[in-house]
């Protein structure tokens, strides 16, 4: 009996830990259904009477539908193509480990160590020059650029994780190398490419700086959008910031939801096989 | 490894085309053309940039004036050194960095130590998605509403104060205030990801030397020492050093939440650095300063892998 009491207690101390991190959210979301009056009113109104005027007047502005669009079109492809890219460098580097491995490794890891307004001024300049500025292959490549070293670090851990027997007994059966590194090695690291796809989405998704800098109308992203927006003829405009934050917040969040168990798979970069 | 003569190729006929993709997977040419995209998005978008800026270090270049590039030699690097703004940027980073990571990585091990036992935890997915709620808003969002939610007025946390007496605070318009107050929601954003290493960490100590343990009545901090701590310490290293490199970094939070003020008290290198380029245009003095912080980078990052590689032989050889 006192066994199960202890338990008890012991979640409910973990649940209180969730709801802690979780109530600045949970007052977000909250003031998307106030009126301004209510979301400024201290102390917080926790009842209230919901309105959904400020979802009708989200979804009324202009090019709304366009900047969420560009927002899933970018964060995924962009990850996607860096996945693809990150996944075969690893199995080269992990199976045949060329001369200078380590140096690009870590050079890669160098660069995305560097702050975004160091990194931002070549490319911006670049982009200028060439006139890749505002283009939706320019935006979508420059985030691959960006997510390839961490989705490198993590899958080469993966694949070195992954027994050398199972190539080997691939070839020896007349298979291709191709055929050994998408239908033999890819299945096994899945946890490790869902861990970097939810990572490098969630940064891209969310990231503000170089779409500002190098976007433009035509692939503005909603957090750019969000800052644009922000201010009114009376000061920051409340109720459309806290519309906006939890519109965009549900993605990430149901995709953290449903991939959990991987991400948490994912995170051992390659050290553990099975459940967490 | 390479080695497979005297294997049969295939079990078919051979045609021209298997024979020429035996040969393509035998040869130097496979490992090789894997790595093909990874060097062009290197090449392309870092090696050429990177030579671009340092070339413009050289360079007196402003995008206001419109004046043609003049070369100047080291000048902006003399100028950079004589800057006490840039020093102190550059300090102020290192403050925030060691403790932002540090407290951190402190509370993401300790909740990450209370998580640990949740398997049977009632809704453990929702619970621990809410707890990662934090790190997955846009921190152009999160920099907003802390302005609101420390507003001497309008805020919650100063309604809280006044409750207890406390005259309110204008945490991020007070220049001793700022700084702490930006740090406790960097905190708050990214403590989750510690706590996500955390049990990915602890995750990966073998269940049988528990168990092990366990049976042997081992006390808990020998269980630490000797179990927990040598499987565990390889992926907690590598989750403070992906912390450390974004602390390094952080810049939309702050830049949203006091745009480096009051004064440049929470201005950290970042921030300035892009208060600079984008709001003054002087390109040639901001590439100088970006390759500064390019060689920090690189620095910082050997001395971490140096460390990890160690840890990681260690590990491995234990």
């Amino acid at each position: 009996m006192g066994k199960k009491i202890s338990q008890a207690l012991y979640h409910a101390l973990l649940w209180l830990i969730a709801v802690i991190f979780f109530l600045p959210v949970f007052w977000i979301i909250l003031a998307s259904f106030k009126t301004k009056d209510q979301l400024l009113d201290v102390p917080i109104h926790w009842f209230f009477e919901p309105t959904l005027a400020n979802y009708v007047d989200l979804f009324q502005r202009p090019n709304i539908a366009n900047y969420l669009l560009n927002s899933v079109l970018i964060s995924v492809l962009a990850v996607v193509i860096a996945i693809v890219v990150a996944f075969l460098a690893a199995y080269s580097f992990s199976r045949f480990k060329p001369g200078g491995t380590d140096l690009v490794m870590f050079l890669l890891l160098s660069v995305r160590m560097v702050p975004a307004a160091a990194s931002v001024i070549p490319i911006f300049l670049m982009y200028s020059t060439l006139g890749w500025k505002d283009t939706m292959p320019g935006m979508i490549l420059f985030y691959a650029m960006f997510s390839i070293p961490f989705s490198l670090w993590i899958l080469k851990g993966f694949v070195d994780g992954v027994s050398e027997r199972f190539d080997e007994t691939g070839l020896i059966n007349g298979a291709s190398r191709f055929h050994v590194v998408f239908n033999v090695i890819l299945p096994q690291v899945r946890p490790g490419l869902i861990a970097a796809f939810i990572f490098n989405m969630v940064f891209v998704w969310n990231e503000f700086l170089f779409n500002y800098l190098i976007g433009g109308k035509h692939t503005t992203m909603v957090p750019v959008a969000l800052v644009t927006w922000m201010f009114n003829n009376s000061g920051v405009d409340w109720t459309f910031v806290a519309t906006m934050t939890t519109v965009y917040m549900i993605p990430p969040i149901l995709v953290v939801y449903f991939f959990q168990k991987f991400l948490l798979a994912g995170m051992t970069f390659g050290t553990v096989r099975g459940e967490i | 490894m390479n080695d497979r003569q005297g294997v049969p190729t295939s079990r078919t006929k051979p045609s021209w085309f298997k024979k020429a993709m035996r040969w393509y997977d035998n040869s130097k040419l496979f490992p090789t053309t894997l790595l093909i995209p990874v060097l062009v998005f290197f090449i392309v978008w870092n090696v050429v940039p990177t030579l671009w800026m340092v070339g413009l270090g050289f360079y007196n270049y402003s995008l206001i004036t419109g004046a043609p590039e003049k070369f100047i030699g080291i000048k902006n690097f003399l100028d950079i050194a004589k800057d006490d703004t840039i020093w102190h940027n550059f300090g102020r980073t290192f403050l925030w960095v060691i403790l932002t990571t540090g407290i951190e990585t402190i509370l993401g091990v300790l909740l990450g130590f209370l998580f640990w036992g949740s398997s049977k935890l009632p809704g453990r997915r929702l619970a621990l998605t809410m707890l990662f709620t934090p790190m997955l808003l846009a921190p152009a969002s999160t920099g907003t509403f802390f302005r609101l939610i420390y507003d001497p007025i309008f805020g919650v946390l100063n309604y809280i104060l006044t409750l207890f007496g406390v005259t309110p605070i204008d945490f991020i318009g007070n220049r001793v205030w700022a700084f702490f107050a930006v740090m406790v929601v960097d905190i708050w954003m990214w403590t989750p990801f510690m706590i996500l290493i955390a049990l990915a960490a602890l995750g990966s100590v073998p269940k049988a030397e528990l168990e092990a343990a366990e049976i042997d009545r081992l006390p808990w901090h020998k269980r630490l020492i000797y179990i927990v701590l040598p499987y565990g310490k390889f992926i907690l290293m590598l989750g403070v050093l992906l912390r450390t490199i974004d602390s390094f970094k952080t810049m939309d939070l702050i830049y949203l939440m006091t745009q480096g003020g009051p004064g440049n008290t929470t201005e950290l290198i970042a921030i300035g650095l892009w208060r600079k380029a984008f709001e003054g245009f002087t390109m040639g003095w901001s590439s100088a300063l970006a390759l500064l912080l390019l060689f920090t980078a690189i620095a910082f990052t050997s001395v971490y892998l140096f460390v990890l590689n160690q840890n990681k032989k260690q590990s491995e050889g234990g």
